[in-house]
C-alpha cells in the first residue's frame, strides 16, 4: 500500500448543462491516443488499423466508428488520427500501442485536450458564434472532423450525430473554452 | 404636441401608439416609425446644432447617409451618441436628446460661432493655432475640442453585450430593395444557401417609400410577399437590420446585426453581433442615395432630400411640412410633389433647374422653369424661399433633389476605383470588383425599376450557375420604368449667403473654392483641407457635389478632377461590437497549471505569463512582503528541497526512426549520439544564426523523444520544427504533437529532492545517484502504479529532478509532494524564486536570449558543432557574430554590496563618458540573491570573459543613477556543478 495516492480531476469533470434546445456536456473518461502513420510504412499502419479497429483509416477531415463501436478515429492530417475511447485509467497509451503492435507511433493525448459535446437543435446557432467552420448538414457531413480555432484557442470539431459535436481544445484553457462555448449557448438561445 | 404632421396611409401600425421623449419632452408616435419619422409627425423639425458653426439643423434624409440629425439616444450608463434619428427604430420609452449645444436647442450661446464664421473658414484651425507651440497641446486643442465635437459618452462602462460570429452562404445579397429581393429570390429557388442582409428593419428598400407598382400590386405590398415566400425557404437567412459595412478577402464581408437596439431592453442578449459572413459570390445590390443642390442657406431645417420627403409621405404617413416646395434638376423630383398632392398636401411650387416642359401635373403647384433658389429665411425653421428670379415663396418645407449617386462603397474595399457615367452624372462601380461580387440595381447605376428588377434577377442567376446551381427560369415581376431623365446641377450661385455642401462638417462652396485657391486641389488634399466627406455619413450625401465644385474651379470634369474611392465600415461600428466580448477576465484566454487549485488554497500570487497564470511566490505565515517570500523559498529550496510547476514548459513528443538525425539538425549541438535513458542541454539557431531558444531534450527509446522547450516559445519551436520536418526534410521519417498540456510536471529541488522523491517513486525504480544519475531519464510510476515520467535535470542548480504525471493528477501529485516533504520543510516555491535561483545559476533565459544573441555571446560558441550541420549554422559563422571583443554573457556585483543592480542598465569603463560611442554592453538580469546576500546581475559586455575581476560602471541614464560593478563568473552559486551530482 503505498503512502500516497494520486486523484484524478479532469478539468470539466462532471459538466453537464442545457440552454434551452442546446445540451452541453463534458464526456468522462475519454481517452485520447495520437496514431502517427511512419514514413514509408503506411501501409502497413493502415493495415494494422484495419485489424485493430475492424475500419478502414478514414480520409483527412473524416472519423468513423470501429467496427465493436467502442472507440472512434478521426483523422486529422495525413499522417495523423486521433483514436478516441473511453478509459478511466491513465494507460490508454499502451493499449492502442498493444493493438497497433508497433506498426504506427503513439502518443497519449488524454490529458492534453478538454471535450465538450454539444446537441440539440440549437447546437449550429450556438457554434457559429464562435466557430469559423461551415457547419451547415450539406458543409459538413456526419463523421466530418476539422481542426480550427475558437475565440483564440485551437480547437477540433467534429460532427457525432445529426445535431451533436464533439468539441476538444487544450486542457490547459478548458475553463476559458468552456466559458467560450457556454456563452455561445446562452447567447444563441 | 401632437401629430400634426401625421397624414393618412404608410406602413406604420396605427394600432400601436408608443410614447418616447425628445430632450424630456414626451412624445407620441408608432411601431414602425423612425425616430425621425415620429419626430417629423410631431412638428419637432429642429433636431440638432451643426459641427462647427453650431447652426440649427433639421432632418436631412429618411436613411444611414444623414448628416445632420445626430442625437443620443437612451440614457445613462446606455446613452449613445452620434447616432442617426433616420435609422433609429422607435420603441415605447425611448428617450433621445440632442447634441452640440449649450444652452436649450431653440438657443444654443455657441451659436456665436455662426457670427464669426468669416474667420471660421476652411483651414482656419490650421492657420490660427501655430503659435506658441506649447498651448496647443493644453489650451487650444482642448478648447476647440470642446466647443465643436457631436455627441457625449456617459463615461461609464457599457452595460450591453456583444457577440460575433461566423456565416456561410453560397450568395450573399447586400441590400432588400427590388433588385436585391429579386435576386435573393433567383438564388434561393436554384437550391443556392442564401443570406439577404439589409440595413433597414423592413426589407423592401425603395418600394417601402415609392407608390410603384410590381407584379401589379403596390411595391411595399410585393416587397412583403417575397419576404414572406424568402423567410419560408430553409436555404435562406434573412437578416434586417444588418449592415453588410465591408468587403474583404476573398468573399468574406463584415456585417453589423442590430439585435435588439429596437427594444427597450436587451434581456441580457448581445445587442449586436459582428458577423464574419464567407460568401463564394455576392450580389451587391445597396441601391442609391440622393444628392442634394448647394444653395444660399440651403441647411435650415425643413429642407430635405426630395426622396426622403416620398419615404415620410408615403413609408411612414407622415408631411415634412405643410406647405412644400421642389427643388430638382431632374424627373424624379417632380414624383415627390406628385405624391404629396396625391396625399393632399399643399404643393407650392416645382423649380426645376431645367428649362423643360412639366414632367407631370401637380394640382395647385407653381412651375419655376430654368431656375433656382438663392436664399432661405426662418431662425430655427424653414420659412421662406427666394428664387433666382428674387421671388420670395413661404414655404415650410423644401424638398431637393440634385439626381442619384449609385452606392459604391462596397465595390471600393479593395482599391476597386468607380468610373463616371454620364447618362446619370454621377459615378458606378468599376471593373475591379471584390472577388466574387456583382452590382445589380441601381447600385449597379440602373436607376428605375425595372431596370432594377431585371438586373437583379440577372446577376443572381449567372451567380448560381458559375457556383454550379441550375438558374431558376422564372421572370423577373413586371414594372414599368419611371421617368428619371436629368440635367447635372451641383449648386446655384448665391452671392454672398453660404451654401453648404457638407453639412456635417459644415464645408460650404466657398470653402472649396478656397481649397483649390491655396492649392488643395486633389480630392484626396480637398477632403484633409476642408474635412469634407469625414465623420460619420462619411461624405454619402456630400463628396460628389464637392468634387463636381472643384471641377468646377479647376475647369476639368468630374472624372478629371478625380474619384473618391471609400473604405470600411459603410456606417460607424460601436467599438463595444468591435471589442465583442473579449472585455475584462475574458479578454483573452488564460491556461492555468494542474496544481492551480491547490496553489490558489495555498497563498500564491499569480502573474501572467504569456496566457498562463503562474505562482509568482507563495506568502507564508506573516510574510509581509514578496521579497520575504521569495528569499524564503530560494534558501528553503537550497537549503533543504523546494517543489516548483513546471508544466508551462513546452513538451514536444518527437517520434520516427529519423528522429535522432532530426535534432540533429535542429540543435546546434550534437543530439544523434544521445544514449536512450538520457537527457541532454540544447540551444536552437534561427536561420540567421542567432541562438533564439534553449531547452532539453530526452531520449525515451530509440525512436522516441521528449523536448523541452521554454515556456515563451513553446509554439513558436513547435511550429519552427513542423515546417522543418514538412519543408526542409519531407524524406525523414519524424512526427512532432505537443504534450505540453497532458503532463503536469513539478521541478523538486534541493538537497532532499532524492529523500521526498523516494517516498512518491515507486520501489520499483532505482533512485541512487548511481541508479539515476545526473541527465538521466525513464518512465518510472508513482503512488502504487501511476505512470509518470522523471528526469534528473537542474534549472536552480540543486540536487534537481522533474517529474511529470498525466495532467488530471496534477493537483494532487503537488499535494502529495509537500505531505511527502514535511518532514524536510519542503515547500513550494514560485516563478520569482526560480528567477533568482537560475541567475544565481549563471542559466540564460528570455531577458538574454532576446534576439540579437549568438551562441558566442553566451560563451556556448563551441556547442555549434562542427562536426554536423544545424539550422543557421552558416550565418552562425559570420565574422562579425564571432569578433573576439562580442559581449559575452558574465554576471555582475556591485562593489558595494549594500547597492541594488538595476536591470537594463550600460556598461562604461571608468573615467569614460557615459554615451553610446562609450558602450561596453547592458544587464540583462538583476536579482537579490539570498544566497549571497546582496544584488547579483547576469549582462553582457565586451570580452567579458577576459575581463574577470574588472570594474566597470553600470549606468542607467533612465533612473539616473550609476554605480561600480565587478565583472565576475556568472555562475554565482556552485561553479563546478557539484551540487547537481549530488
Amino acid at each position: 500500500m503505498p503512502d500516497f495516492t494520486l486523484i484524478s480531476a479532469p478539468p470539466l469533470a462532471g459538466y453537464d448543462r442545457s440552454f434551452g434546445d442546446i445540451q452541453l456536456i463534458a464526456p468522462t473518461d475519454l481517452a485520447i491516443v495520437s496514431i502517427a502513420l511512419p514514413l514509408g510504412g503506411e501501409d502497413a499502419a493502415k493495415k494494422a488499423i484495419k485489424t485493430a479497429f475492424g475500419i478502414a483509416l478514414p480520409e483527412v477531415g473524416m472519423s468513423n466508428v470501429a467496427k465493436d463501436k467502442t472507440s472512434s478515429i478521426m483523422r486529422l492530417a495525413v499522417d495523423q488520427a486521433f483514436v478516441l475511447f473511453p478509459s478511466a485509467t491513465p494507460d490508454a497509451e499502451p493499449q492502442i500501442a498493444a493493438k497497433l503492435k508497433g506498426a504506427a507511433y503513439t502518443t497519449d493525448q488524454t490529458d492534453g485536450w478538454c471535450a465538450l459535446q454539444i446537441s440539440g437543435p440549437g447546437a449550429r446557432r450556438a457554434l457559429e458564434r464562435i466557430c469559423p467552420v461551415d457547419l451547415h448538414p450539406n458543409a459538413f457531413a456526419v463523421n466530418a472532423v476539422a481542426r480550427t480555432v475558437m475565440e483564440h484557442m485551437g480547437a477540433i470539431v467534429a460532427r457525432t450525430g445529426e445535431d451533436t459535436f464533439l468539441l476538444l481544445s487544450a486542457s490547459s484553457s478548458a475553463k476559458s473554452f468552456l466559458h467560450a462555448v457556454e456563452v455561445s449557448a446562452q447567447n444563441a438561445t | 404636441m401632437s401629430q400634426i404632421n401625421r397624414i393618412k396611409g404608410g406602413l406604420i401600425d396605427r394600432s400601436q401608439s408608443l410614447d418616447f421623449t425628445f430632450n424630456g419632452k414626451t412624445m407620441q408616435g408608432h411601431a414602425g416609425d423612425t425616430l425621425a419619422s415620429a419626430l417629423l409627425a410631431n412638428g419637432q423639425v429642429l433636431v440638432g446644432r451643426s459641427f462647427k458653426y453650431h447652426r440649427p439643423r433639421g432632418i436631412f434624409t429618411a436613411g444611414s447617409e444623414e448628416p445632420n440629425a445626430l442625437v443620443q439616444l437612451r440614457t445613462g450608463a446606455a446613452q449613445e451618441p452620434n447616432t442617426r434619428a433616420t435609422v433609429a427604430e422607435l420603441f415605447d420609452g425611448l428617450a433621445a436628446t440632442s447634441q452640440n449645444h449649450r444652452g436649450p436647442l431653440g438657443f444654443d450661446m455657441m451659436a456665436v460661432t455662426d457670427l464669426l464664421s468669416p474667420f471660421l473658414s476652411a483651414g482656419f484651425y490650421y492657420k490660427t493655432f501655430m503659435w506658441p507651440k506649447a498651448f496647443w497641446e493644453k489650451l487650444y486643442e482642448p478648447a476647440i475640442r470642446h466647443s465643436a465635437g457631436l455627441g457625449r459618452l456617459s463615461m461609464q462602462e457599457d452595460p450591453d453585450t456583444y457577440d460575433k460570429g461566423f456565416l456561410h452562404c453560397d450568395l450573399l445579397v447586400i441590400g432588400a430593395g427590388p433588385s436585391g429581393l429579386v435576386a435573393a429570390l433567383a438564388a434561393a429557388r436554384s437550391g443556392a444557401r442564401v443570406i439577404l442582409a439589409d440595413e433597414d428593419f423592413a426589407p423592401g428598400g425603395r418600394l417601402n417609400a415609392e407608390t410603384l407598382e410590381v407584379d401589379g400590386m403596390a411595391g411595399a405590398d410585393w416587397a412583403a410577399q417575397t419576404v414572406a415566400e424568402l423567410a419560408s425557404m430553409d436555404n435562406v437567412r434573412l437578416m434586417t437590420r444588418t449592415t453588410i459595412y465591408g468587403a474583404y478577402d476573398h468573399g468574406i464581408y463584415g456585417a453589423l446585426e442590430r439585435r435588439t437596439d429596437h427594444l427597450p431592453g436587451a434581456g441580457g442578449k448581445p445587442r449586436q453581433i459582428l458577423w464574419r459572413i464567407y460568401s463564394k459570390r455576392a450580389v451587391l445590390a445597396a441601391g442609391a442615395i440622393e444628392r442634394p443642390i448647394a444653395f444660399g442657406n440651403n441647411d435650415r431645417p425643413g429642407i430635405m432630400l426630395a426622396g426622403a420627403v416620398r419615404t415620410y409621405v408615403n413609408r411612414y404617413g407622415v408631411t415634412p411640412g405643410q406647405r412644400v416646395a421642389v427643388l430638382t434638376n431632374n424627373d424624379d423630383g417632380w414624383r415627390t410633389a406628385a405624391d404629396l398632392a396625391a396625399k393632399g398636401v399643399e404643393v407650392r411650387a416645382i423649380i426645376d433647374t431645367r428649362d423643360a416642359p412639366a414632367v407631370c401635373d401637380v394640382p395647385g403647384a407653381r412651375h419655376v422653369r430654368g431656375a433656382g433658389v438663392v436664399d432661405t429665411s426662418g431662425r430655427s425653421a424653414l420659412k421662406r424661399i427666394t428664387l433666382t428670379d428674387g421671388q420670395m415663396i413661404d414655404v415650410d418645407c423644401l424638398a431637393v433633389s440634385g439626381g442619384w449617386n449609385p452606392a459604391v462603397h462596397l465595390t471600393c474595399h479593395q482599391r476597386g476605383r468607380p468610373v463616371w457615367n454620364d447618362d446619370i452624372s454621377a459615378f458606378v462601380p468599376g471593373r475591379d470588383l471584390p472577388q466574387g461580387m456583382v452590382v445589380a440595381g441601381a447600385a449597379n447605376g440602373q436607376l428605375t425599376l425595372a431596370a432594377a428588377l431585371a438586373e437583379g434577377r440577372e446577376a443572381a442567376n449567372a451567380q448560381v450557375k458559375d457556383l454550379g446551381f441550375t438558374a431558376s427560369r422564372k421572370a423577373a415581376p413586371k414594372a414599368e420604368d419611371e421617368a428619371y431623365e436629368g440635367a447635372p446641377k451641383w449648386h446655384i450661385a448665391s452671392g454672398k449667403t453660404r451654401a453648404w455642401v457638407d453639412l456635417q462638417n459644415d464645408v460650404t462652396v466657398k470653402d472649396i473654392k478656397q481649397s483649390h485657391q491655396e492649392g488643395f486641389r486633389s480630392v484626396e488634399h480637398l477632403k484633409r483641407y476642408t474635412t469634407t466627406g469625414m465623420a460619420t455619413d462619411q461624405g454619402k450625401t456630400s463628396n460628389i457635389p464637392a468634387m463636381a465644385i472643384m471641377a468646377e474651379c479647376s475647369g476639368k470634369s468630374i472624372p478629371e478632377t478625380g474619384t473618391t474611392i471609400f473604405r470600411p465600415p459603410y456606417t460607424p461600428i460601436p467599438i463595444g461590437a468591435l471589442a465583442g466580448r473579449a472585455r475584462g477576465t475574458d479578454f483573452r484566454p488564460y491556461r492555468l497549471t494542474p496544481s492551480h487549485e491547490w496553489a490558489k488554497a495555498n497563498g500564491a500570487t499569480f502573474i501572467e505569463v504569456g496566457n498562463w497564470l503562474r505562482a509568482q511566490w507563495f506568502v507564508k505565515g506573516s510574510e509581509a512582503g514578496w521579497r520575504d517570500s521569495v528569499d524564503r523559498e530560494v534558501l528553503n529550496t537550497r537549503q533543504s528541497v523546494g517543489i516548483c510547476d513546471v508544466t508551462t514548459l513546452g513538451k514536444i513528443d518527437v517520434q520516427g526512426k529519423d528522429a535522432a538525425e532530426f535534432l540533429n539538425k535542429v540543435y546546434a549541438n550534437g543530439f544523434a549520439k544521445l544514449a536512450v535513458g538520457r537527457v541532454r542541454y540544447g540551444i536552437m539557431l534561427r536561420e540567421d544564426g542567432i541562438c533564439y531558444e534553449d531547452g532539453t531534450t530526452a531520449r525515451m527509446g530509440e525512436n522516441h523523444f521528449v523536448m523541452t522547450t521554454t515556456t515563451a516559445n513553446a509554439v513558436l519551436v513547435f511550429r519552427r520544427m513542423e515546417f522543418a520536418r514538412q519543408c526542409l526534410w519531407p524524406d525523414m521519417d519524424v512526427h512532432l504533437i505537443s504534450t505540453t498540456d497532458a503532463w503536469a510536471q513539478f521541478a523538486v529541488a534541493g538537497p532532499n529532492a532524492r529523500k521526498l522523491l523516494s517516498k512518491i517513486v515507486d520501489d520499483t525504480q532505482d533512485m541512487s545517484n548511481e541508479g539515476f544519475p545526473f541527465m538521466a531519464c525513464g518512465e518510472i510510476t508513482v503512488c502504487g502504479g501511476t505512470p509518470a515520467r522523471l528526469f534528473r535535470i537542474s534549472f536552480s542548480g540543486e540536487l534537481a529532478y522533474e517529474i511529470a504525471v498525466p495532467a488530471r493528477y496534477g493537483n494532487s501529485m503537488i499535494e502529495a509532494l509537500v505531505k511527502a516533504g514535511e518532514e524536510f520543510d519542503a515547500a513550494p516555491y514560485g516563478l520569482e524564486a526560480l528567477g533568482v535561483m537560475r541567475i544565481e545559476k549563471g542559466h540564460a533565459a528570455g531577458n538574454e536570449l532576446d534576439g540579437r544573441i549568438t551562441a558566442h555571446n553566451l560563451g556556448m560558441g563551441r556547442m555549434v558543432s562542427s562536426k554536423k550541420d544545424c539550422i543557421g549554422k552558416t550565418l552562425s559563422e559570420r565574422p562579425e557574430m564571432n569578433r573576439e571583443d562580442a559581449e559575452k554573457m558574465v554576471g555582475f556585483r556591485p562593489v558595494d554590496r549594500s547597492q541594488k543592480l538595476i536591470a537594463g542598465s550600460h556598461f562604461i569603463n571608468k573615467g569614460d563618458e557615459a554615451n553610446m560611442a562609450n558602450d561596453q554592453g547592458w544587464m540583462t538580469s538583476v536579482a537579490y540573491s539570498p544566497s549571497l546576500e546582496h544584488s547579483i546581475g547576469l549582462g553582457f559586455i565586451k570580452s567579458g570573459d577576459t575581463r574577470m575581476g574588472e570594474i566597470v560602471r553600470a549606468v542607467s541614464p533612465v533612473h539616473n543613477i550609476e554605480m561600480e560593478v565587478e565583472i565576475v563568473s556568472a555562475h554565482f552559486i556552485d561553479p563546478e556543478g557539484e551540487r547537481l551530482r549530488a
